[in-house]
C-alpha cells in the first residue's frame, strides 16, 4: 500500500455567527495516499470546500474554528503545530488550487512572481533562479511561450491558461497532497478536459494525493481512485469510484446519479433534479441532514445520525434505511443502474 | 499603453474645447454691455459702438470664440476690467500662494493612508469606530466653519499662530523661514483634516474590500506571512484607487481652494477670483477659472495614466 | 414506495411541526424554483426590507437619519409659516399681517439695538439661549428659519440635478453609440470644472440670489446622477429579464423607465443623499462668499459670514450655532448616505 499521506479523524468545523452556530463540516473522516485521487462531492453548502480550508488551517477565526478532530499530515498533527511551522506547510506540503482562477490570482502583480514567491518562501532560493523555474514551471503545465508569459498578468492570459498558471503555482515546491477545489467549475468544457489532464500529469510527475472536490460527477468519474459524498456537512457515503456509481447505497447518492443528463435518453425525457433547497445549517437537527429531501425518511431520521456501515470493500455508507430495503429500492428507481456484471 | 495615452489625449482636447466654450458662453452671458464697461461711463453712443467693432465685438460668435481661443494659445487671458492689468500676469502672481497650500495639503492628506489601513485591519474595534465616525463628522464640516474655529482657537484666543496672510518664500513656493512657515500651517491643516477624513475612509474601504478578494486566500494558501499577505498583496491593490483621489486632489485645490484663500485672506487665485467676483470682472473670473480647469484636466489625466502604469487593467479597457 | 417524481405533501414536516401552506416542504421542480427567482428578480420592493435590516445595524447612519428627520420637520414647518404669511390666498381672513411668517421664539429679523450693547450682540442667555447678534436679533430664531432655505436648497437643487441626469444617463446608456459618446463628453466637459468654481461662474451669470443658487447647483448636478444611472443601464442591459421584455413587445423607452431602471435606483438613492447634504454645503459656502441668499435673508452661511468680523470681539456663540447646524445636517445627510451604500452593496457579507 502506498505511503498514507493523510489521516483526517471525526473534522468539525463550526462557524459561531450573529445568527447561530454554522456546522459547515460535522464529523468527517477519509484518508489519502500518494499517488491517489479522492473526489469530494456534494452540492454548494454540503462543506466540502470549509473542509478543505479546514486541512489547511485557513478558516477564519472567528467566526470559524475547527472544534474538533485530528489532522494528521503523514505523522505530524496539523492541528498541534505552531502558526509559523503551519505557513511552512501551506504551498509546500500541502497546496490548493482555487475556482475561479480570474478572482483567485492578484490582478496587479505579474504572474511570474506569483509563483517565484511560494518558491523563494519554501525552497531559499534567489530570486533570479526562482523566476526561471517559474517560467519551467509554467511551461510544464502546457503554456507555450513560458519566458513571455512569466512577465504578464493574469488578465493577459485566457481562463484556461490562468488556471494552468494556478496548478503550476501549486506545484512550484513538490508539494505532497494538492487540493482542488472545483478547477473547472468556472471554465469552457473543452479547457475543463485539459485542466484535468494536467492535473493527472502533475500528479503523476509528483507523485502526490490529490484532494479533488467538485459537484461535477462526470469530473469524479475520470479521474477519481475514491470518493467522498457530502451533505449538510456530514459524509453520506464514501467508496471506491466503481462502487459509487455502480453500487451506490445512500439515497441522495442515488439522486445525484439520477440528476446526471443519460447519453440514451429520448430527446423528450426531463431532467430530474433533486427536489427542494440545500439546509439551512444553523437550524439543522441532529440527525440525517438529508431528511427533509429523502423521499425515504423514518422517524429516527430526524434526530439521530446513523453511524458508517460498510457495505463493500473500502465502501461504507450512513443511512437507518436496512440494507435489504436499500436494495429493493434501489432496483427500483427508474434510472438504476444494475452493478456491473 | 501607447494606445491608451492617445485615446486619452484625444478626450482630453475634446474636453478642453468644451470648457473654453463653456467658459466664453458664460463670459457672453453675463449682464451688460461689455463695449459699454470698456469704453467707460461718459461715453457716447458713437464711441460705444466704436469700441465695439474695435474689439470686434459686433462679430457672429463662432468668430469670437475662435479669436478667444486663438488669444488663449498665446497665453493671453485679457484684461482685467477694474485694474487694466493683464489677467495673465495676476494669475501669475497669485499662483505661487494657492500651489503652495495645494501642495501642503496633500501632504498632509496623505496621512490618512496609513490611518485608513489600520481602521481596517482592525474592524469594528474601538479606534475603528473611532475613526469612523470621526472622518464622517469631518468630512462634512465645511471649510470655512473649520477654517473659523481654527483661526479662533488657535488665533485669537491661543495667539499661536497669525490669522491671515502669507509669508515669504524661496524657491517659487517654499517657506523661508519659520515664521513664514506659520502662516501656512492653519490653511494647511484646515484643509488637510478635511482631505484626511474622506481619504481614510476610502482607504479603509478599499482595504476591506481588498482583503476579502479570493486571491488575498490565495497568497494565504501559499504559506505567505500575514504581514506580505496585508502589505504586499492587499494594501498594493488598495492603494490604487486612494492614490488617484490625492493627485485629483492636488489638481482641485488648485481651483478649489478659494474658501480657504478667502477665510485666511491669503492672495491666491481663490482669492483673485473672489474679488473679481465682487467687483464684476468677468475678464478676471474667466481668465482665473479657466487656469484652474486646466489645471485640474491635466492633473487629471496625469492620475489617470498614474492609475494605467499601475494597474494593468485598466489599459486595456475603455 | 415512492419514486423520485412523486410529489410530497405531508401534514406534519420531518421535524414533527404542523404545517400551513406556506410551510410546505419545498419540493417543487427545479423550473418552478426559477420561475420564481426571476419574478422575484424583477420586483423591486423586495431589495428594501433587505436594506432595512442592513441599516438597521449601522449606528452612524441611524444616527444621521435621525438628523435629517429633525432639520426636515424643522424646515418644513418653516416652509408652512413662511407660506402662510407671504402668500395668503385671496379671499381668506387670514391677514399678511397677522400670520407670523415663521415658527421661532421671536422674530429673526426684528432688530433690538438694546440687545446688543456695543453693537456686539449679547451672549447666550435664559431668554436667548443661542445669544443675540449685532443688530440684537435673536440668533436662535435666525437659524430655526435658515433651516428653511437649506432644506430648499437641498431638496430642490438636487430634484432639478436628478430629473435632467435620470432623463439622459439611461438614455446614454441604453442607447450607446453616438448618443452615449455625445452625453458622456458633455459630462466629462462639467466634471473637468472644478465644482465651486463652476458654480461661481454660473452664479456671475446668473446674478446673486437664493432663486439662482438652485438653478446653479441643479444644473451642475446633472453629471452624475447622469454616471450613474448609465452605468446600471449598462449592466442591467444584458440581463435575461430585458430580453423577457423585449420578447413581449415591450418598446425602448418603456423598457428603460419601467423594467431597468426601478431595479438599479439603490446607488442613485445614495448619490441623492449625499448630493443633498453637497448642496447644503455649497449653498453655505456660495452665502459666506455673498453670493448666495442675500440679507436680510438668513442661512447658516450668511449668519457665518457676518459674525466673523466680530470673533476678534470675542463674539463666539454667532458663529457656532449657525455652523452647528450646517455641520450637523451635512453630516447626517452624508452618514445617512455611506449607510445606505453599505446596505445596498451586494458585495458586503456579514
Amino acid at each position: 500500500m502506498a505511503e498514507r499521506l493523510l489521516d483526517i479523524r471525526d473534522l468539525s468545523t463550526y462557524f459561531f455567527t450573529h445568527a447561530g452556530v454554522v456546522k459547515a463540516v460535522n464529523g468527517v473522516s477519509f484518508t489519502l495516499h500518494r499517488g491517489e485521487t479522492i473526489g469530494i462531492v456534494g452540492e454548494s453548502g454540503s462543506g466540502k470546500t470549509v473542509a478543505a480550508l479546514s486541512l489547511m488551517r485557513l478558516i477564519a477565526d472567528p467566526p470559524g474554528k475547527i472544534v474538533e478532530g485530528t489532522l494528521m499530515l503523514g505523522d505530524r498533527d496539523l492541528r498541534a503545530l505552531t502558526d509559523a511551522e503551519m505557513r511552512g506547510v501551506r504551498g509546500n506540503d500541502i497546496a490548493m488550487i482555487f475556482q475561479d482562477p480570474m478572482t483567485s490570482l492578484n490582478p496587479v502583480m505579474k504572474i511570474g512572481k506569483q509563483i517565484a514567491e511560494a518558491i523563494v518562501l519554501h525552497q531559499d532560493k534567489g530570486r533570479g533562479e526562482a523566476w526561471r523555474m517559474a517560467a519551467e514551471l509554467l511551461a510544464r503545465v502546457g503554456i507555450p511561450d513560458a519566458d513571455k508569459r512569466v512577465d504578464q498578468y493574469p488578465f493577459e492570459f485566457s481562463g484556461g491558461m490562468r488556471q494552468r498558471a494556478m496548478i503550476a503555482m501549486a506545484i512550484s515546491c513538490n508539494p505532497d497532497v494538492l487540493i482542488a477545489d472545483e478547477p473547472t467549475t468556472a471554465l469552457d468544457v473543452t479547457i475543463q478536459a485539459q485542466i484535468i489532464d494536467v492535473m493527472r500529469e502533475m500528479q503523476a510527475q509528483f507523485d502526490s494525493g490529490v484532494i479533488l472536490i467538485t459537484h461535477d460527477l462526470g469530473v469524479i468519474a475520470e479521474i477519481s481512485d475514491k470518493v467522498m459524498v457530502m451533505y449538510g456537512g456530514r459524509t453520506v457515503e464514501y467508496g471506491p469510484v466503481d462502487e459509487i456509481f455502480y453500487n451506490a447505497h445512500h439515497p441522495y447518492t442515488w439522486g445525484l446519479l439520477a440528476s446526471l443528463p443519460r447519453l440514451d435518453a429520448t430527446e423528450k425525457a426531463r431532467l430530474t433534479p433533486i427536489k427542494g433547497q440545500p439546509p439551512n445549517l444553523i437550524t439543522l437537527p441532529g440527525g440525517c441532514p438529508f431528511t427533509a429531501r429523502c423521499p425515504y425518511r423514518r422517524p429516527e431520521c430526524r434526530d439521530q445520525w446513523p453511524q458508517p456501515e460498510s457495505v463493500g470493500l473500502d465502501h461504507g455508507v450512513s443511512c437507518w434505511i436496512p440494507e435489504e430495503q436499500r436494495l429493493a429500492l434501489r432496483a427500483e428507481l427508474p434510472h438504476s443502474k444494475a452493478p456491473a456484471a | 499603453m501607447i494606445a491608451y495615452i492617445i485615446r486619452r489625449l484625444f478626450q482630453l482636447v475634446i474636453v478642453l474645447i468644451g470648457v473654453t466654450l463653456i467658459t466664453f458662453l458664460m463670459l457672453k452671458l453675463v449682464p451688460g454691455d461689455p463695449a459699454r464697461a470698456l469704453a467707460g461711463k461718459n461715453a457716447t453712443p458713437q464711441r460705444i459702438e466704436f469700441v465695439r467693432h474695435q474689439r470686434g465685438l459686433d462679430r457672429p460668435f463662432y468668430v469670437q470664440y475662435v479669436r478667444y481661443v486663438e488669444r488663449l494659445v498665446h497665453g493671453d487671458l485679457g484684461e482685467s476690467l477694474y485694474t487694466a492689468r493683464p489677467v495673465a500676469e495676476m494669475i501669475w502672481e497669485a499662483a505661487p500662494v494657492t500651489i503652495q497650500l495645494a501642495i501642503a495639503a496633500v501632504l498632509i492628506e496623505l496621512l490618512g493612508i496609513p490611518l485608513g489601513v489600520y481602521s481596517a485591519l482592525k474592524q469594528y474595534s474601538f479606534w475603528d469606530t473611532t475613526l469612523t465616525t470621526g472622518a464622517l463628522i469631518l468630512w462634512g464640516i465645511p471649510v470655512f466653519v473649520l477654517g473659523y474655529f481654527a483661526m479662533y482657537v488657535f488665533g485669537l484666543k491661543l495667539d499661536w499662530l497669525p490669522i491671515g496672510g502669507v509669508g515669504d518664500t524661496v524657491l517659487w513656493i517654499i517657506p523661508s523661514s519659520w515664521t513664514s512657515f506659520t502662516y501656512l500651517i492653519l490653511p494647511a491643516l484646515t484643509l488637510g483634516m478635511i482631505e484626511i477624513a474622506y481619504i481614510s475612509y476610502m482607504q479603509r474601504a478599499a482595504m476591506l474590500e481588498v482583503i476579502r478578494s479570493d486571491f488575498i486566500r490565495t497568497a494565504r494558501a501559499k504559506g505567505l506571512s500575514e504581514r506580505k499577505v496585508i502589505w504586499g498583496h492587499g494594501f498594493k491593490n488598495a492603494v490604487i484607487p486612494v492614490m488617484t483621489i490625492a493627485g485629483i486632489d492636488l489638481g482641485a485645490l488648485i481651483g478649489g481652494a478659494i474658501i480657504t484663500e478667502t477665510v485666511f485672506n491669503r492672495p491666491g487665485i481663490g482669492l483673485m477670483i473672489y474679488h473679481a467676483i465682487g467687483q464684476r470682472d468677468t475678464a478676471v473670473i474667466a481668465g482665473g477659472v479657466l487656469f484652474a480647469t486646466f489645471f485640474f484636466v491635466f492633473a487629471n489625466l496625469l492620475v489617470d495614466l498614474g492609475y494605467a502604469w499601475v494597474d494593468p487593467r485598466v489599459r486595456l479597457e475603455d | 414506495m415512492p419514486d423520485w417524481d412523486e410529489r410530497q405533501k405531508p401534514e406534519r414536516d420531518v421535524y414533527g411541526t404542523q404545517l400551513t401552506q406556506a410551510e410546505t416542504i419545498d419540493a417543487r421542480s427545479s423550473e418552478e424554483v426559477i420561475e420564481e427567482r426571476v419574478e422575484e428578480a424583477t420586483k423591486p420592493l423586495g431589495l428594501w426590507a433587505d436594506t432595512w435590516r442592513r441599516l438597521r445595524r449601522n449606528r452612524l447612519a441611524l444616527v444621521g437619519l435621525g438628523v435629517i428627520i429633525v432639520f426636515l420637520c424643522i424646515g418644513t414647518v418653516e416652509t408652512i409659516f413662511y407660506e402662510a404669511h407671504w402668500h395668503v390666498r385671496p379671499g381668506s381672513d387670514v391677514s399678511a399681517a397677522n400670520a407670523p411668517g415663521y415658527l421661532a421664539p421671536y422674530d429673526p429679523n426684528e432688530v433690538n439695538y438694546a440687545l446688543s450693547p456695543e453693537g456686539l450682540g449679547s451672549p447666550p442667555s435664559w431668554s436667548h439661549p443661542f445669544g443675540t447678534d449685532y443688530l440684537g436679533r435673536d440668533v436662535l430664531s435666525r437659524t430655526l428659519i435658515a433651516t428653511r432655505i437649506a432644506m430648499l436648497v437641498g431638496i430642490i437643487a438636487v430634484a432639478i440635478a436628478l430629473t435632467l441626469g435620470l432623463l439622459l444617463g439611461p438614455v446614454s446608456g441604453y442607447y450607446g453609440g453616438a448618443i452615449d459618446t455625445v452625453i458622456m463628453r458633455l459630462a466629462d466637459v462639467f466634471f473637468a470644472f472644478p465644482y465651486i468654481l463652476f458654480v461661481l461662474l454660473i452664479m456671475s451669470v446668473l446674478g446673486a440670489g437664493f432663486q439662482n443658487v438652485f438653478i446653479a447647483i441643479g444644473i451642475l448636478g446633472w453629471a452624475t446622477f447622469a454616471r450613474i444611472s448609465r452605468g446600471q443601464v449598462l449592466s442591467v442591459k444584458s440581463m435575461e429579464y430585458v430580453e423577457a421584455a423585449r420578447a413581449q413587445g415591450a418598446g425602448d423607452l418603456r423598457i428603460i423607465f419601467r423594467h431597468v431602471l426601478p431595479n438599479s435606483m439603490a446607488p442613485v438613492y445614495v448619490a441623492m443623499a449625499m448630493a443633498i447634504g453637497g448642496a447644503i454645503a455649497t449653498e453655505a459656502a456660495l452665502s459666506y462668499l455673498g453670493i448666495g441668499v442675500q440679507p436680510p435673508n438668513s442661512s447658516w452661511g450668511l449668519m457665518i459670514a457676518e459674525s466673523v468680523n466680530y470673533l476678534a470681539a470675542g463674539n463666539w456663540w454667532w458663529l457656532l450655532f449657525p455652523s452647528l447646524a450646517l455641520v450637523a445636517t451635512v453630516f447626517g445627510f452624508i452618514s445617512f448616505g455611506n449607510g445606505l451604500r453599505d446596505a445596498t452593496d451586494p458585495k458586503l457579507k456579514e
